[in-house]
C-alpha cells in the first residue's frame, strides 16, 4: 500500500472529529468597511497603504505619472520592469525609450522596479501582482525600490471581494497564472530584538504611482 | 530532530538563570501579546470574537472533511502542474527532497522558514547528500549560524538579544562592526542576495493548501519566501496533511488571522498563492514545483480526543502569553514546539514517555486558549495528558503518594479535621522548606501559612455564640 493510501486509509477510519461543527453559515470580512463608495474605497487605500510604510503619489494625469516614474529612476540605466503593455500608462514605453532607460525583465543589478497591478486593497492598502505574461515576478521582488502604478478603477474592498471576483468572472480564474502575491508594504524584518527594518529581502521602498479616477477629480 | 523534552525541568532552571534570555524573552512575548491585542481588536472586542470563532469554525470543519479535502486538493494541485507527494513520516519525506535534488542535479538550496522541516530535521538530509542549504530567515539565518534551534515557531531569536546577534555575524562572517539592526539586516540581505541567485532549488512551507483551487500558501515579512519561490528552478514545499482548507473564503479569513495573532499585522507584506511551475508564456519562475504532504504521526493524532491540536495555524500567539514560556523561553521544550502548543503536540508526535514533564509545563491558567485565535482547548489536552501519565504509570512517585494522602486526607471528616490541625501544627515549625519529598514544592516558592484556627472550629464558635444570643430574651 502507497503512503497516500496509508494516510487516507487512517484518517477515513475515524468519524468526523467535531460532528457539531459546520462551515460558517455566512463570512465576515476581517474590515467591516461601511462606505465603499469608489471615493471611500480610494481614501481608505490611500490611508492603509500609507501605515503600512507605501509612498502614495496621486497624480493629476498619466503624463505626471511618467514624469514623477522617471524622477524615481533617476540616473539609472536600466529598469526591471513588466512589459509596458500591462501598466496602464499610455506613452510609458516612448518616454522610458527617449530617457535611455533600458527595460530589462530579470536583472539582479537593477536598483528600480516598475510594475502594474491586478486589483489595489482598501481594507489593507494592499497591491495584488499576478504572473502572466511580460510579468516579472522579479520586478517586484530584486530591485531595492518598487513602483507600482495603480489605476483608479482597480481599488477594491478587499481580499475577500477580489477571491470572490476570481470565481465569479470566470471559474478558477486566478488558476490560470502560476503565481499571485499580495503586496502590503516594502519587505521588513523584526527578527533582531523585535525592531522594526525595512528591505530585508525585497524593497526597501515602495512607491504607489495612483491614478485619477476616469469620472474626474 | 532529537527531542530532549524530558531535560525539561534542568533546561527551564538554565534558562530562568540566564540573564540575557530572560531580557529578550520577556521583551519579545510583551510585545507579540500587545500587537496581537491591538490587530486582533482593532474593530472591537464583539468583532474580534466574532472572527476567532469563525475561524474555529473554518479550521475544524475543514479537519471534518480532511481525507475528501486532501483528494481534492491533490486532483486540483496536479491540475496546477505541482507534482503531488505524501509521506508517511520523516524519513520518507527527507528520501523523497533527496530524490528531488537529485533528479535535478541540485547542489545549492535555499530555504525559508518551515517548521516541519525543522521537525523531519530535512537540513541534515539533505547535508548528508552533499547539498549546501542555507536558511534564509533573518532570524532561521542566525540560528543556522549558530548552530542553534529556533526557539519560537514565529520569532525563531526572540532568545537572542541584539549584542549577540551582532557578535555572532562578526565572529563568523567577518561583519565590519556595528550595533546597529538595520545594517546587521543589511549586510546578511547582501550576503544572501549572492546565494539567492545561485541557488538550484528551493524549499519551503506551506501555512495553507487551498483545495478547491489547488494553491499552496505562504505569508512572510522578509521577502525570502518570494526569493525561495521564485529564483530556483525547483520549488518544493513540505506541508502537513492538516493544512488543507476547502476553500477561498476560508482561506481569506485564515491568511488574515494568522498575522494578526502572530505579529499584530492586518496582512503580511507578502501573501502568496502558488498555482504551480511557471506556465509557458510567463517570463520567470521555478519550472518544477513538488508539494510534500507530511504526515508523520498526524494521522494519528486525527484518531484520538487530541484531534483539535491539528486545527494550529503556527501563530505562535500561546506562546507569547503563556506565563511558561515567558520565563523558560523556547529551548527548554526540548524539540520543535515549543509553548502550550509544544507541550500538547510534542507527547503527541513523539510520544509521552519521551514528553512526560510537558503537560506540566503549564499553570493552567487558560491563556494560551484565550489568545488562541482558532480557539483550541489547549488546558484542556494538557489536563488529559497528564491523565494519559497517570494511567501509563509514567507520573513520579511523590505524586501517587502525594494523592493517596491527599485522598485519605478529605476522605472522612475525622481524617481532614486532623490533616488541618496538622497542616497548622507543620506551619508553626516549618518557616523555609518542607521536608522530604515535599522540598521540591518550596524551592521556588513561600510555604503555604494556615489560619491558627481552622474554619470548622471558627464556625463552631460562632454558632455557639448565636445559641448563647438567641437563647436570651
Amino acid at each position: 500500500m502507497s503512503s497516500r493510501e496509508r494516510i487516507l486509509e487512517r484518517l477515513r477510519q475515524r468519524e468526523r472529529p467535531f460532528p457539531e461543527v459546520a462551515a460558517p453559515a455566512v463570512y465576515r470580512p476581517m474590515v467591516e468597511i461601511a462606505d465603499t463608495s469608489p471615493a471611500a474605497l480610494r481614501a481608505r487605500f490611500i490611508g492603509e497603504a500609507q501605515k503600512a510604510a507605501c509612498a502614495v503619489h496621486e497624480v493629476a494625469s498619466p503624463e505626471a505619472a511618467i514624469d514623477l516614474i522617471l524622477a524615481l529612476v533617476g540616473r539609472e540605466a536600466t529598469l526591471s520592469a513588466w512589459d509596458p503593455a500591462q501598466i496602464p500608462l499610455p506613452g510609458l514605453a516612448s518616454a522610458l525609450e527617449l530617457a535611455n532607460v533600458t527595460l530589462v525583465g530579470q536583472d539582479a543589478g537593477a536598483r528600480v522596479g516598475l510594475t502594474g497591478v491586478d486589483a489595489a486593497l482598501a481594507a489593507t492598502g494592499s497591491l495584488v501582482l499576478m504572473s502572466g505574461p511580460g510579468r516579472y515576478r522579479a520586478a517586484s521582488l530584486l530591485p531595492t525600490v518598487h513602483i507600482a502604478v495603480v489605476a483608479a478603477g482597480q481599488i477594491m474592498a478587499d481580499l475577500e471581494s477580489w477571491l470572490a471576483a476570481q470565481k465569479v468572472t470566470a471559474p478558477d480564474l486566478m488558476r490560470r497564472f502560476s503565481n499571485v502575491v499580495v503586496v502590503t508594504g516594502p519587505s521588513r524584518t523584526a527578527d533582531i530584538a523585535m525592531q522594526l527594518v525595512m528591505g530585508m529581502h525585497g524593497p526597501r521602498e515602495l512607491h504607489v504611482v495612483l491614478l485619477p479616477s476616469v469620472e474626474g477629480p | 530532530m532529537q527531542n530532549r523534552s524530558n531535560d525539561f525541568i534542568p533546561a527551564a532552571q538554565v534558562a530562568i538563570h540566564d540573564a540575557d534570555l530572560q531580557r529578550a524573552v520577556s521583551f519579545g512575548t510583551n510585545a507579540g501579546y500587545t500587537r496581537r491585542r491591538a490587530a486582533m481588536f482593532a474593530a472591537g472586542e464583539a468583532h474580534g470574537q466574532a472572527l476567532r470563532r469563525q475561524a474555529a469554525a473554518i479550521r475544524r470543519n475543514c479537519l471534518n472533511r480532511l481525507p475528501e479535502l486532501l483528494a481534492e486538493a491533490e486532483a486540483n494541485m496536479t491540475a496546477n502542474g505541482i507534482r503531488v507527494l505524501w509521506a508517511i513520516d520523516a524519513e520518507e519525506a527527507n528520501r523523497q527532497v533527496v530524490e528531488i535534488a537529485r533528479r535535478h542535479d541540485a547542489r545549492a538550496v535555499v530555504k525559508s522558514k518551515s517548521m516541519v522541516t525543522e521537525e523531519i530535521g530535512l537540513n541534515h538530509a539533505l547535508e548528508a547528500a552533499g547539498c549546501v542549504v542555507l536558511e534564509t530567515d533573518l532570524g532561521e539565518y542566525i540560528v543556522q549560524l549558530g548552530g542553534e534551534t529556533p526557539s519560537h515557531i514565529v520569532v525563531p531569536i526572540v532568545h537572542k538579544t541584539r549584542e549577540s546577534i551582532r557578535d555572532l555575524l562578526i565572529d563568523r562572517l567577518s561583519m565590519p562592526p556595528t550595533d546597529d539592526a538595520e545594517e546587521m539586516a543589511r549586510f546578511v540581505r547582501e550576503t544572501l542576495r549572492r546565494d539567492f541567485l545561485a541557488a538550484d532549488m528551493g524549499v519551503s512551507g506551506g501555512n495553507f493548501i487551498i483545495a478547491e483551487t489547488g494553491s499552496l500558501c505562504l505569508v512572510s515579512n522578509e521577502g525570502n519566501a518570494r526569493l525561495v519561490t521564485s529564483l530556483p528552478r525547483v520549488h518544493v514545499a513540505l506541508v502537513g496533511i492538516e493544512k488543507v482548507v476547502a476553500t477561498v473564503e476560508d482561506y481569506a479569513t485564515l491568511t488574515q488571522v494568522l498575522p494578526r495573532s502572530a505579529t499584530g499585522q492586518a496582512m503580511t507584506v507578502y501573501t502568496h498563492l502558488i498555482n504551480g511551475p511557471r506556465r509557458a508564456n510567463e517570463p520567470d519562475g521555478p519550472e518544477h514545483v513538488y508539494v510534500i504532504l507530511v504526515d508523520n504521526g498526524r494521522s494519528g493524532i486525527y484518531a484520538t480526543t487530541y484531534a483539535e491540536a491539528l486545527a494550529c495555524i503556527r501563530c505562535g500567539a500561546c506562546l507569547n502569553g503563556c506565563p511558561v514560556y515567558q520565563v523558560t523561553g523556547g529551548h527548554a521544550y526540548g524539540w520543535v514546539y515549543p509553548g502550550p502548543i509544544g507541550a500538547v503536540v510534542t507527547p503527541l508526535l513523539t510520544g509521552l514517555e519521551n514528553a512526560s514533564p510537558l503537560p506540566y509545563a503549564s499553570t493552567l491558567c487558560g491563556m494560551c486558549k484565550e489568545v488562541c485565535p482558532v480557539d483550541i482547548d489547549l488546558p484542556r489536552m494538557l489536563l488529559d495528558l497528564r491523565a494519559d501519565l497517570v494511567a501509563m504509570g509514567r507520573s513520579e512517585a511523590v505524586w501517587t503518594v502525594g494523592m493517596k494522602a491527599w485522598a485519605g486526607g478529605v476522605g472522612s471528616p475525622a481524617t481532614y479535621q486532623l490533616g488541618g490541625r496538622m497542616a497548622a501544627l507543620a506551619g508553626k515549625v516549618v518557616i523555609g522548606s518542607l521536608p522530604g519529598p515535599l522540598k521540591g514544592w518550596t524551592v521556588y516558592r513561600t510555604p503555604p501559612r494556615f489560619a491558627k484556627k481552622p474554619f470548622r472550629r471558627l464556625w463552631a464558635e460562632r454558632q455557639s455564640r448565636r445559641e448563647e444570643r438567641d437563647e436570651q430574651p
